[in-house]
């Protein structure tokens, strides 16, 4: 990881534990805030990709998930601006859906590895059903009690811990194989 | 490649191309350390920086992957481990610039560069002949990948079989990566370590044969797989004919840079000078196991009847730093660092004339003086009136 990434990697944390401030004290703007960058982050995302694919990922084995990639995460962008005229339950059980999404993305990246023989897949795995059935108790609790504050501490906690992960990991040490 | 080929071996095909004991010596040294000179290394003898022939772990864990921070990586890593077969090919279909200008950077054996490398160390020292052999054979154990970090370029997937012959019949035997690099690979078991699938076009995980692991390293080993760039063609690696052709090839180029050939070709091998010995390299070639230094030790041996004693990295340090510095250039690793930076210029010149600027600028000092890297002037002073950039 070289100095930016750190520092970038740090930073995205820092900014989260903020939104996760605003999103406590002024419930209603936060929500309406976190889709609105949530759709922002996913649209340039998507475009990256996109440009990435048409300049170069086309030619690779393999390039191809690179564009669905980059097709899946504009059309979430799009879907996400949608989402922020609709009822605080509704944005709520939207951003628990993504967290879901990640979660099974973990999973799959971790079937991934085991695929390929690495030890390394366990963690992985635990922490993608960990999100996954988290997000999925929420979202029973939240449509019984038809109450948003749980949902919302819920969806809190499920942000702090993804920025102490960025924080953390911006001090990490990264081992790679030495070539020679 | 390790030690075992680019020390030992090294010493053993410089031997059957004639030089002596104490000259044989002298290019394995210079060989071998092409894989040791690092920033970290040159910065506690108070050398050039712009030497440097390799990156250690922390250096590339540490590397800035901007612009700048990538020209670097790839001018040591193109210059030296994956030297560009072909600087002019095209991809097979359409694509961009920025594209063709990494298709362009894939190592192989045979190449223009290859020849003007060799050519470039004719007539200098004999860490010139080193350097120029690490080359060589990297051009055989390393090729079909870059030295840029590229994931279109040095990716692979999971598609990777070992071919074997069992009981007279070839299969096909799955092999499995791992991450840690700490954990040697496990030859009964198919087990090999691997960088990281990191999902970035120009992360240090898909710098060279990281993917790949240390499998072009292994003489020994047959095997299948996907290149990234390959459109879905499989690629049959076959490293013990490889390395047999690196072998005769590197006898071929020192014949060469002693003056027994008038003008070094590509494509030709030395097998005349192998054949008495064939039987014996294809043994320690073909020998199952991650380190054949013992092998190719006691080969060297028995060629020259002299002990080689092993690689010490601190060998001729003491004659540098020790050195005046006007008298500097003149020590065993002075002449090393001009090699070192003759070489780079030569092939950062070469990628740049192409336009591509992945390995940085390269400015003409006929045309525009000295005003590129401080440390180039050293090449000025040993090519008075050059071209060298």
């Amino acid at each position: 990881m070289s100095y930016f990434q750190r520092l970038r990697s740090a930073f995205s944390g820092l900014l989260i534990l903020l939104y996760v401030v605003i999103l406590l004290l002024l419930p209603e703007q936060g929500y309406a805030l976190a889709v609105l960058l949530l759709s922002i982050s996913l649209l340039i995302k998507g475009v990256r990709k996109l440009i990435y694919y048409f300049t170069l990922a086309r030619h690779m084995v393999g390039g191809k998930s690179v564009l669905y990639h980059a097709l899946i995460m504009i059309d979430l962008s799009i879907f996400t601006i949608h989402v922020a005229s609709m009822t605080s339950l509704t944005i709520l059980i939207y951003l628990l859906g993504i967290y879901v999404f990640s979660g099974a993305v973990d999973i799959l990246r971790a079937l991934e590895a085991r695929k390929y023989g690495t030890h390394f897949w366990k963690l992985k795995l635990i922490n993608g059903i960990i999100g996954v059935a988290f997000a999925l108790v929420l979202f029973v609790i939240g449509i019984s009690s038809h109450s948003t504050i749980l949902m919302l501490i819920g969806y809190c906690i499920t942000l702090v811990y993804s920025a102490v992960l960025k924080i953390l990991s911006a001090f990490r040490k990264t081992a790679i194989v030495y070539i020679q | 490649m390790n030690p075992d080929f680019h020390y030992y071996a090294t010493y053993c095909a410089a031997f059957l191309a004639g030089y002596s004991h104490e000259e044989a010596m002298s290019i394995c040294y210079s060989d071998q350390f092409v894989d040791l000179c690092s920033k970290s290394l040159l910065s506690k003898l108070r050398a050039p920086l712009e030497a440097a022939t390799t990156q250690l772990q922390l250096e590339l864990m540490d590397a800035m992957t901007d612009i700048v921070g990538l020209q670097d990586i790839t001018r040591i890593w193109a210059s030296f481990h994956f030297l560009p077969r072909d600087l002019v090919a095209e991809p097979p279909r359409h694509c961009s610039v920025l594209y063709r200008n990494k298709y362009r950077l894939i190592c192989g054996p045979n190449g223009e560069l290859l020849r003007m490398t060799v050519e470039l160390a004719r007539n200098k020292g004999l860490q010139a002949v080193g350097i120029a052999m690490h080359i060589l054979a990297d051009t055989w154990a390393h090729q079909y990948f870059a030295g840029t970090p590229s994931m279109v370029i040095n990716n692979t997937n999971y598609h990777f079989y070992e071919l074997l012959t069992e009981n007279g019949k070839e299969i096909e035997k799955k092999i499995s990566f791992r991450h840690s690099a700490s954990a040697p690979d496990d030859l009964e078991k198919s087990i090999y370590t691997c960088s990281l699938n990191h999902d970035s076009e120009n992360s240090i995980m898909q710098l060279g044969h990281g993917r790949a692991g240390h499998l072009p390293d292994y003489s020994f080993i047959r095997y299948k797989y996907l290149p990234a760039w390959g459109y879905y063609e499989e690629i049959i690696k076959d490293n013990p004919s490889d390395y047999k052709h690196a072998f005769c090839q590197m006898i071929y180029a020192m014949k060469y840079l002693r003056g027994e050939h008038e003008s070094f070709e590509t494509k030709q091998y030395d097998t005349a000078a192998v054949a008495p010995y064939e039987e014996e390299i294809e043994q320690i070639i073909r020998k199952r196991q991650l380190d054949a230094s013992e092998d190719w030790k006691a080969f060297g041996e028995k060629l020259s009847g002299q002990t080689i004693e092993p690689f010490d990295l601190e060998k001729y340090q003491s004659e540098y730093t020790d050195a005046a510095p006007e008298q500097k250039d003149g020590t065993y690793l002075g002449q090393f660092l001009i090699a070192a930076l003759a070489q780079k210029s030569m092939v950062t010149n070469q990628i740049f004339q192409t336009g591509s600027r992945l390995a940085g600028y390269s400015i003409n000092y006929r045309k525009k003086g000295l005003k590129g890297v401080k440390a180039y002037h050293k090449l000025l002073e040993q090519t008075k009136g050059g071209e060298d950039s």
